[in-house]
C-alpha cells in the first residue's frame, strides 16, 4: 500500500500548522514591542509634558489597530483549516471508514472475552500483566488455573534460555510415555543437548556415562541417531572442527524450546498458537471481504443480522484451515452427512444428490463431468475426509 | 484449489493420471501482498484518532491566542480613551506586557504539545509502512497488542491498558492520552456528578451539533430527574424552563414524560417513570457518554477486539469444529470460543479445502489425497511414510482397517 501521498498530505498540515503558530508568536512579539516602546517613552516622561501619557496611548492604539493582528492571524489560520479538513478526507479514500459496517449487533459475553483475554496473557507468558487484567476487570480465579499451567512451562523455557536442562529433563522423564504417545522424540532431543553440552565442557568419561545412561532406552527406535552421537565422542573438546559441528548451533536450543512448547500446550489440551491471536489474525484477513459485500449489499444490512452462513466465500491462508470442507463441483454445496462425498470409479468425487440426480436415482448411467467415463451410481462410494 | 484435469480417454482409475501443473489460489506472493493492503486498509481508526487530537489541541491553542491578544488591544483601546493618570497608564501597560508574556509561555507550550502530537501521527504512518513479508508475524503480535490496548482503555482497565503498552514499548501507537480526557468524565458520571460531562459537551458544542447528538439533553435530564428525586419541586421547574425548554422543539415526547414526573414522584410504580429513577441510568449515560466520544474522534464504536473477533469466528466457523474431534489448533475447539461464535453465521467455502487427518497437512496436488479400500482418505505423504515404515501395510487409524498400499487410489477432487 503506498503510502506516501497520505503522508504527503500530513506533512502539508503539520507544515501549515508550524507556520500559524509562528506567525502567532512574531504577532504578539510586535504587539508586545510596541507596547513596551510606549511604556519606555511613560516612563522617561522626556517632554515632562501633564498630557503626554495620553498621546502616546492614543499612538499606540493607531498602531495596533493598524497591525490588526487578528486579521493577520486569519490569514494563515484559513489554510491550515483547510489542510486539516482535507486531511481526515484523504483517510477516508485511501482507507475503509468504517470497519464495524459488517458487525452484527450482539453482545459478546463480557466475561468470556475477558476469560479468554486473561489466558492469553498467561500463555504469553505475561503474567504480571494478566494478573492487573484479572484484578482489574475483577474476574473470577477459574482463569488462574491457566496461570498455574503455563507458568511452569515458562519456568523450563526461561531455564533453557540460561542452558538449564534440568527442568525440561524432569519433564519430559515424567511425561516420557504421553509423549511417546504423540510420536514425539522430545526426551531424546534434551539429552542430545546435554549430551553435548558434556562433551563440549566436561570430560570424555562423563559424556560416556551419561550416554550409556539415557541413550539405552531409545536405542531401539533411533539407533542411528545415537551412532552419530557416540561418534562425536572422537572429538571431545573439538567438536566445533569435527563434522557434527552443527550440533553445536544455538538454534538447536529453539528448536528444541519449540518442540517443548507444542508438547506441553498438547498434553495441557491446549493449542500450540494463542487461539485469541489466531483469531483475529483470522479476522484481519476475512473482514476485507466481508466489507466489500456489505458496500455492495447495503441495502441488506437487515438479512445480514440473522443468515445462518456467510453470503461470500471468506478465503483464509493454510494455517487457519483445521478441517475438510468438500464443496460439490456441481451443486457448489458443501458435503454433509446426508450429502456425503462420492468416489465415482474414475476418480473424480461428487456429492450424493449430485450423482443422485445426474443417474435419476440410479436408474441410469450418466457422464463424469470432467472426464469422458460413463458412471453407474451403484458402483459409487462413499469417502471419509 | 483448482481442477485437476485429466487427459480425455484415460479413465483406468490405476494409471497414473498426468496432472496438469494448476495454479493454487493461496499464498502466492502477490495474492499475499494485496491481502496485507486489504488488511491495512482497515486501519483507519489507527490514523484518525492521534489526528482528531492533534486537530483538538491546534483548535484550542489558536482559541487562546485569538482571546487574548483581542483583549488586550481592547485594553489598549480602552486606555486610550479613559482618563488615566500616567501612573495608571503605566500601570496598565505593564500588566497587559506581562499578559502578553504569560500568553508567549503558554503558547510555546501549546506548540510542543501540536509537535509532539504530531510526531505521533508520523510515528503511526511509519508503523503502517513498515510492515513487509519478513517481519508479518511480529508486526501481527504488536497489532494484536495495539487492539487489546483499545479494549483496556475502552472498558476503563487502565492500568492492564497502561502496563501493556509501556512493556511492549507501543505508547506511541495506542491512545491512552485521548481516553484520559474521557476518564474523568466517566469517574464523575460513576459518581453522580454531570459537571464534567456538560463541559465536555460545552467543549465539543458545535461538533456534536452537527452529529445531532442529544447527549446534553439526557445530562440535563438526569439531573431533573435527581431533584425531582429529593422533591425540590421549586428547583426542578425552574431548572427544566431554563435547561430542558430549549430542547422541546425537537424532543418534545421525552420533555414531557420526564415532566410528568413531577406527579409522580420517585417512588411511583408506574412502569414507564418508575425506570427513570432506576440507578442503571447512569450506566446508561456513562455509554452514551462513551458512544459521542468514540464518534468525536473517529473510532468505531465497538472495541476493535469485538470487531475482528467477531469477523475472525465467522471465518473459522464451520460445522466441524462444534464436533468431538475438533483438533485443538482451531480456536473453536475451546468452550469460551464456541459460546461468542453461537449466534454468528458460518463461513462459506467455494472451493474444497482437505485436510489431512493424521498430518493435519493441506492435501492439494503436490499432496494428493488417497482413498484407502474402506473410503477413508488421507495423504499422499502420510500413506507413504507410514507404507515404508510397516512394509507397504496401511493401517487406518480412524478404524482400524488394514490393506496394502497399492490398494490404495488417488482421488481427484475439484
Amino acid at each position: 500500500m503506498d503510502l506516501n501521498p497520505i503522508k504527503d498530505a500530513f506533512d502539508h498540515v503539520s507544515k501549515k500548522q508550524k507556520l500559524s503558530s509562528s506567525k502567532a508568536q512574531e504577532m504578539i512579539d510586535q504587539i508586545m514591542q510596541e507596547i513596551e516602546k510606549a511604556v519606555e517613552i511613560i516612563q522617561s516622561g522626556q517632554s515632562g509634558s501633564e498630557f503626554e501619557h495620553k498621546s502616546v496611548l492614543g499612538e499606540l492604539n493607531k498602531k495596533l489597530q493598524e497591525i490588526s493582528p487578528i486579521s493577520q492571524l486569519e490569514g494563515t489560520q484559513k489554510e491550515l483549516n483547510i489542510a486539516l479538513s482535507k486531511y481526515p478526507k484523504q483517510l477516508e479514500k485511501s482507507f475503509n471508514p468504517d470497519i464495524s459496517k459488517a458487525y452484527r449487533n450482539i453482545d459478546f459475553d463480557i466475561h468470556t472475552v475477558n476469560q479468554i483475554i486473561g489466558s492469553h496473557f498467561y500463555r504469553l507468558g505475561l503474567f504480571s500483566i494478566g494478573d492487573c487484567f484479572i484484578n482489574e476487570a475483577k474476574e473470577p480465579e477459574s482463569t488462574v488455573a491457566m496461570r498455574s499451567m503455563f507458568s511452569e512451562m515458562y519456568l523450563i523455557v526461561e531455564a533453557m534460555k540460561d542452558r538449564n536442562l534440568i527442568p525440561a529433563l524432569k519433564w519430559a522423564a515424567a511425561n516420557s510415555d504421553k509423549l511417546k504417545e504423540n510420536g514425539s522424540d522430545l526426551e531424546l532431543k534434551l539429552h542430545r543437548l546435554q549430551f553435548v553440552e558434556i562433551l563440549q565442557h566436561g570430560s570424555r568419561g562423563e559424556a560416556l556415562t551419561y550416554a550409556r545412561t539415557h541413550f539405552a532406552p531409545f536405542a531401539f527406535n533411533h539407533l542411528g541417531e545415537i551412532q552419530k552421537l557416540m561418534a562425536c565422542l572422537l572429538w571431545t573438546g573439538k567438536l566445533d572442527r569435527s563434522p557434527y559441528s552443527e550440533l553445536l548451533s544455538a538454534a538447536n536450543w529453539n528448536t528444541v524450546a519449540d518442540e517443548l512448547t507444542r508438547q506441553f500446550c498438547n498434553l495441557l489440551g491446549q493449542s500450540f498458537e494463542s487461539p485469541l491471536s489466531v483469531t483475529i489474525a483470522a479476522g484481519f484477513q476475512g473482514l476485507p471481504p466481508l466489507l466489500k459485500f456489505m458496500n455492495v449489499m447495503a441495502g441488506k444490512k437487515q438479512e445480514w443480522q440473522s443468515m445462518k452462513q456467510l453470503p461470500v466465500p471468506v478465503e483464509l491462508d493454510k494455517e487457519f484451515q483445521f478441517h475438510s470442507i468438500f464443496v460439490c463441483p456441481v451443486s457448489k454445496e458443501q458435503s454433509t452427512d446426508d450429502n456425503p462425498p462420492m468416489l465415482m470409479p474414475c476418480g473424480h468425487v461428487l456429492c450424493k444428490q449430485s450423482i443422485n440426480k445426474m443417474s435419476k436415482n440410479s436408474s441410469k448411467t450418466f457422464k463424469c463431468p470432467y472426464c469422458p467415463d460413463n458412471i453407474d451410481a451403484t458402483k459409487c462410494t462413499q469417502l471419509y475426509f | 484449489m483448482e481442477m485437476d484435469s485429466i487427459p480425455n480417454g484415460n479413465s483406468a482409475v490405476s494409471t497414473p493420471a498426468v496432472t496438469t501443473p494448476t495454479n493454487s489460489t493461496h499464498t502466492t506472493p502477490s495474492s499475499k501482498l494485496t491481502q496485507l493492503t486489504e488488511s491495512l486498509k482497515l486501519e483507519h481508526q489507527f490514523l484518525r484518532v492521534p489526528f482528531e487530537h492533534y486537530k483538538k489541541t491546534i483548535r484550542a491553542n489558536h482559541r487562546t491566542v485569538e482571546k487574548e491578544v483581542s483583549s488586550v488591544i481592547s485594553g489598549v483601546n480602552d486606555a486610550a480613551d479613559s482618563d488615566m493618570s500616567k501612573d495608571d497608564a503605566f500601570q496598565h501597560l505593564t500588566s497587559l506586557v506581562s499578559r502578553l508574556q504569560g500568553l508567549k509561555r503558554k503558547l510555546e507550550e501549546g506548540s510542543r504539545t501540536e509537535n509532539l502530537q504530531a510526531q505521533r501521527c508520523r510515528a503511526r504512518l511509519d508503523h503502517l509502512e513498515s510492515v513487509d513479508a519478513e517481519n508479518l508475524s511480529e508486526w501481527s503480535n504488536t497489532r494484536l497488542k495495539r487492539i487489546l490496548v483499545d479494549y483496556m482503555l475502552r472498558m476503563s482497565y487502565y492500568d492492564t491498558g497502561m502496563k501493556l503498552a509501556e512493556s511492549s514499548n507501543i505508547l506511541d501507537l495506542v491512545d491512552i492520552d485521548v481516553f484520559q480526557e474521557a476518564r474523568k468524565v466517566i469517574d464523575a458520571l460513576q459518581n453522580r456528578e454531570v459537571a464534567p460531562a456538560l463541559a465536555w459537551c460545552a467543549e465539543n458544542k458545535s461538533r456534536l451539533k452537527k452529529s445531532k447528538s442529544k447527549f446534553e439533553f439526557q445530562l440535563r435530564l438526569q439531573e431533573f430527574i435527581e431533584l425531582v428525586r429529593v422533591e425540590n419541586n421549586i428547583r426542578a421547574i425552574a431548572y427544566a424552563r431554563k435547561y430542558l425548554a430549549p430542547w422541546g422543539a425537537t424532543h418534545m415526547k421525552e420533555l414531557q414524560r420526564v415532566m410528568a414526573t413531577l406527579a409522580f414522584k420517585s417512588h411511583t410504580e408506574c412502569a414507564t417513570y418508575k425506570v427513570l429513577f432506576e440507578p442503571k441510568q447512569w450506566d446508561y449515560l456513562v455509554d452514551q457518554f462513551k458512544q459521542e466520544f468514540c464518534r468525536l474522534y473517529g473510532m468505531t464504536l465497538e472495541p476493535l477486539l469485538n470487531i475482528y473477533l467477531q469477523a475472525g469466528l465467522c471465518a473459522l466457523k464451520t460445522p466441524y469444529c462444534y464436533e468431538d474431534d475438533c483438533t485443538k489448533e482451531d480456536p473453536l475447539s475451546q468452550e469460551s470460543f464456541r459460546k461468542l461464535a453461537l449466534p454468528l453465521p458460518y463461513s462459506k467455502q467455494h472451493h474444497s479445502k482437505l485436510v489431512c487427518y493424521i498430518t493435519k497437512e493441506l492435501m492439494d496436488t503436490e499432496n494428493p489425497p488417497q482413498v484407502l479400500p474402506n473410503g477413508y482418505v488421507y495423504s499422499t505423504k502420510a500413506l507413504e511414510e507410514m507404507a515404508k515404515k510397516n512394509n507397504g501395510t496401511i493401517t487406518c487409524p480412524r478404524t482400524g482397517f488394514v490393506c496394502n498400499y497399492s490398494e490404495v487410489v488417488k482421488a481427484y477432487i475439484s
